[in-house]
C-alpha cells in the first residue's frame, strides 16, 4: 500500500535528521506539511519523475491528464550520452469519460504502443492525482502489462497529492528499488565497480567527472539516474561501493541497497576543488576496503595532486577581481556547504545561504567551515528573500530557477545554480567554469544600471549647489 | 529530362538535377579550363590570411561592396515624409528607377518620385526645358501639396542652376508662383545617402523659413524632432509619437514617413499618406528647440536651425536604455514636464529584459556595420549589455565619428577590442572577420554572403534590409525598441546554439527544449 511506503520512506534511518525526531515526530514525516495559501515547490509525482526521467533509454509514460506531463517534458537539462527517449513525453492525457469509466485498459493499451513502437528496455508509469483518485489501480495494469508483454513495465506510484517534491523523489527510489535493482546481472564485473546514486548530469556535468573516474581506472557500473540505462540500473546491486551525490533525494537507495547487498556507500560532492578530492579519495579507499588492489590510492592521489594545482592556477587570476565581493548562496541541499569552499577558495565572501532543503548534516557541516556567526535561512518569503538581499548588502546571489527572478527585482546579480541552469559546474573542470561565470555576471555592465535609478528618479542636487552657481 | 510539362520545377531544385550536374561537370572538365580545385582552394584560403588583408587595407582606388548608398535616396527618402509630397528629382530618370525600387525592396511599399529625365541632349544643352515641363507634367498628374527638387550627378556634373530653374519654370507657368518648390544639390559623388537626407531637409526648411514673406521668428514651447535616415522609420517614428503622447507634448517630427511607407490594403492607393504639413514645417521655425536622433543624418540643418536661434540637441540614434535616458531628459528638461511614469516601468522591464538573458550576450563579440549613427547606436547598446563591439564599420564614416566611436569604446572595458573603420567596405570586412573573428555579425542583407563566407551569423539591424520582411514595422528606438533590437539579438544567438546541436542522434545531449 502506498501508505506503508510513504511511512516506510518517511522513517528513513539513513537521515540524520530522522534519527535526532521523536516515535511521534517521525510518524508525521520529515517533509514539511504544505502550507495552504503559502507557494509550494512541486508535488511527489515530480519529483519521483525527476528522480526517475534521467534514466535515459526507457520510456516514461505518464498517466494522467494533460497537466501533468504537458508541464514536465522534457524541462530538465539531465543529459543522456545515448538514447534520447526519455526525452518522448508520453501521457495517456486523460479525459472526462475516462475519469467516469476508469482509464485502466487505455492506460493497457499505451503502454502496448510504447512498447510496439519503440520497444525500450522498460516502461515507467507514473501515477498522477486523477487516476489515483478515481482508483485506477496502475501496479496491477503494469504487472498484468509486463506479462502480456514480457518486458518490465514499472510502476511509480507517487500522485501529487501525497506530499512534497522530496518525497516523490524517495518515492521514486523505492520504486528502483522494488522493481528494478537486483533484476539483472551485469555482463561482467571488476573490483573497481561502483554505482553513482542521486546524480543527475545537469548540463552534463558528470561527463566532467568521468574522465577522472576512468583515469583513476573506477568503472561506473550504473548511474542513478542521470546519463542512466536502465538494464546498468538493474544490475546496480553487483557494484562494491555506492557514492551517494544528493544527500536528501536518494538517501533510502544507498541506505537499503546497503542493508540488502551489503555495498557501503558514501556521501560526496563533486563541487568545489576540495570536496571533488575528497570524493575521489572516499571512491579508492572504499573500493580498496572492498578488495581492490591497494595501488589504487597512490593512483588516486597522483591524480589529485595534478588536478588541483590545475584548477588552482586556473582560479588565481579571478582572485584579484572576486576578492571581497560578497556571495549568497540560494541553493538547496548538498550544494550549500560544498560550494562555500570552493567560493572562498577564489576569494568571494559568502554571507549567507539557504538551508531549507538541507539535511541536518549539511547545516553541522555549514557550522564547522564558517563558524556560529553565519547566517542560515530556513524558509523565506519571496518578500524576506529580497529584503533580505538588499540589507544583506551582497554583490551576487547564486540560486535556482525560482529565486533567481526575485535576486533581479531586488536589483542583486544573480546566477543559476539549479537544475535548470546551462552551464555544468561540477569537477574541478566546474568550478573554474562557476567562477568564470560569476566573474562574468559580476562584471556585466547591465548590472551597474539595474541599480542606478532612472537618471531622472535620481536625487536633485542639493540646494546649496544650485545657489553656488 | 529533368522538366517534366506537367510539374515543371524551379531553379531552387533543377539544377541539382543529375542530368544538370552532369552537364555542369562536362562543361567544366572539357570546356572552361580553369584552375585545378587545389589552386582555387589554396588561393581561397590565402584570401582569408592576415598578408591578404594587409594588401586589401592598402587598395586605393577600388571599393569593394559599399555600405552606403547616394544622397538623392537619402534625398528622395527625405522629401517623402512631408505632407504631399513628391520628390522630383533633376537628372536621369534611371538613377530615380533605383531609388524607388531600393526603397521598395526595404519597405514593401510602393513610393513615388519623378525625375525630369533628362537625355543626352539635356546633358550638353543644359536641362532647363526638362525642368519646365518635368514641373508641369509633375503638377498637372499627380496634384502634389509639394514638389521637392533634387538632382542627380548629371545634372550637377554640368552645373545645373537648380534655384535659377525652378524660377524660370514659375515664370513659364509650369507651377503656380506660389507653390512650394524647394530644392536641394545632392550629387552622389558627394557624401552618401545620409548626406543627401541632410541636404533635402535643410532645404526644404530653409524654402518657408527663409521666404520672403516668411513671418519673423517668436519663440514658442515647440520641439522639433529629425529622426534621420532610419530603415526602422515606420516603427520608430510612430514609437516617438506615442511617446509624445505619454509626455503630453505636441512635438513635430519633421519628415515622417511612418504613413507613406505603411500604407493599408483596403482598397484605395495613396499616393501620398501622413507626413509632417506645410503648416508644421512654417510653425517648426518658432520652436525653441530641434533634436536630432542621428547627428551624422543632420549637421548642415542643425547648424542652419541653431542660427536662427534654437537650442540644438544630436544623439546617436538612441537603442538602449542609456541613450533613451539621454533622449527623455532632454524633452523634459525642453518641455518641463516629467518624464510620464509609463515610460519609466517600461525603462524598468527593458533593463529588466536585459538582465534575464545578459550571460548569453556577455562577452559575445560582434561585427557591425551601417550608417555612422545607426552602428555607433548599435555598438553603445552593445557595450551595455557587456557585449564586445570588435569590428565597427561605416562606409560613410568619417574621421570624426571613427573618433566618436573610439571614445564610446574606451569608455567601456567591454571596447577594449573594438575599431571603428571609417570608409571602409565589406570587402574590408570580410578580411576583418577571418583575420579576428567574431562570434555575431550586425548589418543590412549584404551580410548574408559574409555570413556564407565566414559562417558567422547575422543579425539584420540596420538599412537596407531586403530579403527578410516588415522588420522596419518593429521600433529600434526608445525602450520598447531596445526590447526589439535585444530580442532580435537574442534569436540569433539561440538560434545558433541550436544549429549547433541539430544533428539528430549525434548532438541530441544537447539540443535542449530550455535556453
Amino acid at each position: 500500500m502506498l501508505v506503508d511506503k510513504v511511512q516506510e520512506v518517511f522513517n528513513e534511518p539513513g537521515c540524520a535528521t530522522n534519527q535526532d525526531k521523536s516515535a511521534k515526530e517521525r510518524k508525521k514525516g520529515c517533509t514539511k506539511s504544505l502550507k495552504p495559501g503559502a507557494a509550494a515547490g512541486g508535488c511527489a509525482f515530480d519529483g519521483a519523475k525527476i528522480a526517475l526521467q534521467p534514466i535515459a533509454d526507457a520510456a516514461h509514460l505518464v498517466h494522467g491528464p494533460i497537466a501533468c506531463e504537458g508541464n514536465s517534458w522534457d524541462n530538465r537539462g539531465s543529459k543522456s550520452s545515448h538514447s534520447q527517449l526519455y526525452r518522448t513525453g508520453f501521457t495517456t492525457d486523460l479525459s472526462e469519460l475516462d475519469v467516469i469509466h476508469g482509464a485502466e485498459k487505455k492506460l493497457f493499451k499505451a503502454i502496448k504502443e510504447i512498447v510496439l513502437k519503440y520497444d525500450p528496455p522498460a516502461v515507467f508509469v507514473y501515477q498522477t492525482c486523477v487516476p489515483a483518485l478515481i482508483g485506477d489501480d496502475i501496479e496491477a495494469v503494469c504487472k498484468f502489462a509486463a506479462d502480456k508483454l514480457g518486458k518490465p513495465i514499472i510502476p511509480v506510484n507517487a500522485p501529487g497529492f501525497v506530499g512534497s517534491k522530496n518525497l516523490g523523489n524517495k518515492l521514486g527510489g523505492e520504486t528502483l528499488l522494488d522493481h528494478v535493482i537486483g533484476t539483472r546481472e551485469p555482463e561482467y564485473t571488476t573490483p573497481y565497480d561502483i554505482n553513482i546514486i542521486g546524480e543527475y548530469n545537469l548540463a552534463g556535468e558528470f561527463w566532467q567527472v568521468k574522465p577522472l573516474l576512468d583515469k583513476m581506472g573506477v568503472r561506473i557500473l550504473s548511474m542513478i539516474s542521470g546519463d542512466g540505462k536502465y538494464n546498468e540500473v538493474a544490475s546496480a546491486h553487483r557494484a562494491k561501493v555506492n557514492m551517494l551525490v544528493c544527500s536528501q533525494a536518494l538517501v533510502n537507495v544507498a541506505r537499503k541497497m546497503e542493508e540488502r547487498y551489503g555495498i557501503p556507500y558514501f556521501e560526496g560532492s563533486f563541487y568545489g576543488v576540495s570536496d571533488m578530492s575528497d570524493t575521489l579519495r572516499n571512491i579508492a579507499k572504499l573500493l580498496v576496503g572492498r578488495g581492490a588492489p591497494n595501488d589504487l590510492i597512490a593512483r588516486t592521489e597522483t591524480i589529485i595532486t595534478e588536478e588541483e594545482a590545475r584548477a588552482w592556477r586556473r582560479l588565481a587570476p579571478y582572485k584579484d577581481r572576486l576578492t571581497g565581493k560578497r556571495v549568497l548562496l540560494f541553493t538547496g541541499g548538498v550544494k550549500s556547504w560544498s560550494m562555500v569552499t570552493a567560493l572562498e577558495g577564489a576569494g568571494l565572501e559568502i554571507i549567507g545561504t539557504s538551508v531549507k532543503k538541507s539535511t541536518k548534516e549539511d547545516k553541522e557541516r555549514l557550522k564547522k567551515i564558517k563558524g556560529e556567526e553565519f547566517h542560515m535561512w530556513e524558509d523565506l518569503k519571496p518578500r524576506d528573500i529580497a529584503a533580505m538581499l538588499r540589507d544583506a548588502k551582497a554583490d551576487i546571489m547564486l540560486s535556482g530557477g525560482r529565486s533567481q527572478f526575485i535576486a533581479l527585482k531586488a536589483k542583486v546579480p544573480w546566477l543559476d545554480v539549479n537544475q535548470e541552469r546551462h552551464v555544468a559546474f561540477a569537477g574541478y573542470e566546474g568550478i573554474v567554469a562557476l567562477v568564470e561565470e560569476i566573474d562574468k555576471t559580476l562584471s556585466n555592465p547591465i548590472w551597474r544600471q539595474v541599480r542606478l535609478p532612472a537618471p531622472w528618479d535620481a536625487p536633485a542636487p542639493a540646494l546649496g549647489e544650485t545657489a553656488a552657481e | 529530362m529533368p522538366q517534366n510539362p506537367e510539374k515543371v520545377i524551379d531553379h531552387l531544385q533543377l539544377f541539382r538535377e543529375p542530368e544538370y550536374k552532369e552537364i555542369f561537370a562536362s562543361k567544366r572538365a572539357n570546356f572552361e579550363f580553369g584552375h585545378p580545385d587545389e589552386e582555387v582552394a589554396r588561393v581561397a584560403e590565402w584570401t582569408k590570411s592576415e598578408e591578404y588583408k594587409e594588401k586589401n587595407f592598402s587598395r586605393e582606388a577600388l571599393t569593394i561592396n559599399p555600405t552606403k548608398a547616394c544622397q538623392p535616396l537619402g534625398a528622395v527618402f527625405a522629401a517623402q515624409g512631408f505632407e504631399g509630397t513628391l520628390p522630383f528629382v533633376h537628372g536621369s530618370q534611371g538613377c530615380v528607377a533605383y531609388y524607388r525600387s531600393h526603397l521598395t525592396r526595404h519597405f514593401k511599399e510602393p513610393n513615388s518620385a519623378v525625375s525630369s529625365s533628362m537625355t543626352e541632349d539635356a546633358a550638353v544643352f543644359g536641362g532647363l526645358n526638362n525642368m519646365i515641363d518635368g514641373l508641369a507634367n509633375t503638377y498637372s498628374l499627380y496634384q502634389p501639396k509639394m514638389i521637392a527638387v533634387l538632382t542627380t550627378c548629371m545634372a550637377e556634373v554640368i552645373g545645373d542652376d537648380l534655384q535659377g530653374f525652378i524660377v524660370n519654370a514659375k515664370n513659364k507657368d509650369s507651377i503656380p508662383q506660389d507653390f512650394p518648390a524647394p530644392h536641394a544639390h545632392t550629387p552622389a559623388f558627394v557624401g552618401s545617402h545620409v548626406t543627401g537626407y541632410d541636404n533635402m531637409v535643410k532645404g526644404i526648411l530653409n524654402y518657408f523659413w527663409d521666404a520672403p514673406d516668411a513671418a519673423a521668428r517668436v519663440e514658442d514651447d515647440g520641439i522639433n524632432i529629425i529622426p534621420g535616415f532610419d530603415g526602422y522609420a515606420v516603427g520608430n517614428n510612430r514609437e516617438l509619437k506615442r511617446i509624445f503622447g505619454l509626455f503630453g507634448i505636441n512635438a513635430t517630427i519633421i519628415s515622417d514617413v511612418s504613413d507613406v511607407f505603411d500604407t493599408p490594403t483596403d482598397g484605395k492607393f495613396r499616393l501620398y499618406d501622413g507626413g509632417t504639413t506645410i503648416d508644421q514645417v512654417k510653425a517648426a521655425k518658432n520652436a525653441k528647440a530641434t533634436i536630432s536622433l542621428q547627428e551624422y543624418c543632420s549637421p548642415q540643418t542643425l547648424s542652419y536651425i541653431k542660427d536662427k536661434g534654437q537650442d540644438v540637441t544630436k544623439l546617436n540614434y538612441p537603442v538602449g536604455v542609456a541613450a533613451t535616458d539621454e533622449f527623455l531628459v532632454k524633452l523634459a528638461e525642453l518641455t518641463g514636464k516629467p518624464v510620464p511614469a509609463e515610460l519609466t516601468l517600461e525603462r524598468g522591464r527593458l533593463v529588466d529584459a536585459i538582465a534575464d538573458s545578459h550571460t548569453h550576450i556577455h562577452g559575445k563579440r560582434f561585427a557591425i556595420f551601417g550608417d555612422p549613427d545607426t552602428t555607433y547606436g548599435l555598438s553603445r547598446f552593445l557595450l551595455e549589455m557587456g557585449a564586445e563591439p570588435v569590428h565597427i564599420l561605416s562606409t560613410s564614416g568619417s574621421k570624426k565619428w571613427e573618433k566618436q566611436v573610439q571614445k564610446l569604446l574606451d569608455s567601456s572595458p567591454f571596447g577594449a577590442s573594438g575599431k571603428a573603420y571609417g570608409g571602409k567596405d565589406l570587402w574590408h570586412l570580410r578580411s576583418l572577420l577571418f583575420t579576428d573573428p567574431v562570434d555575431y555579425m550586425i548589418g543590412n542583407s549584404y551580410g548574408k554572403y559574409l555570413e556564407r563566407d565566414t559562417k558567422i551569423p547575422l543579425i539584420r539591424l540596420t538599412y537596407p534590409i531586403f530579403d527578410r520582411h516588415h522588420h522596419h514595422r518593429y521600433p529600434t528606438w526608445g525602450y520598447q525598441g531596445g526590447l526589439n533590437v535585444l530580442v532580435r539579438i537574442l534569436d540569433k544567438i539561440l538560434d545558433d546554439m541550436d544549429n549547433h546541436t541539430n544533428i539528430a542522434g549525434e548532438t541530441d545531449y544537447s539540443f535542449d527544449l530550455i535556453r
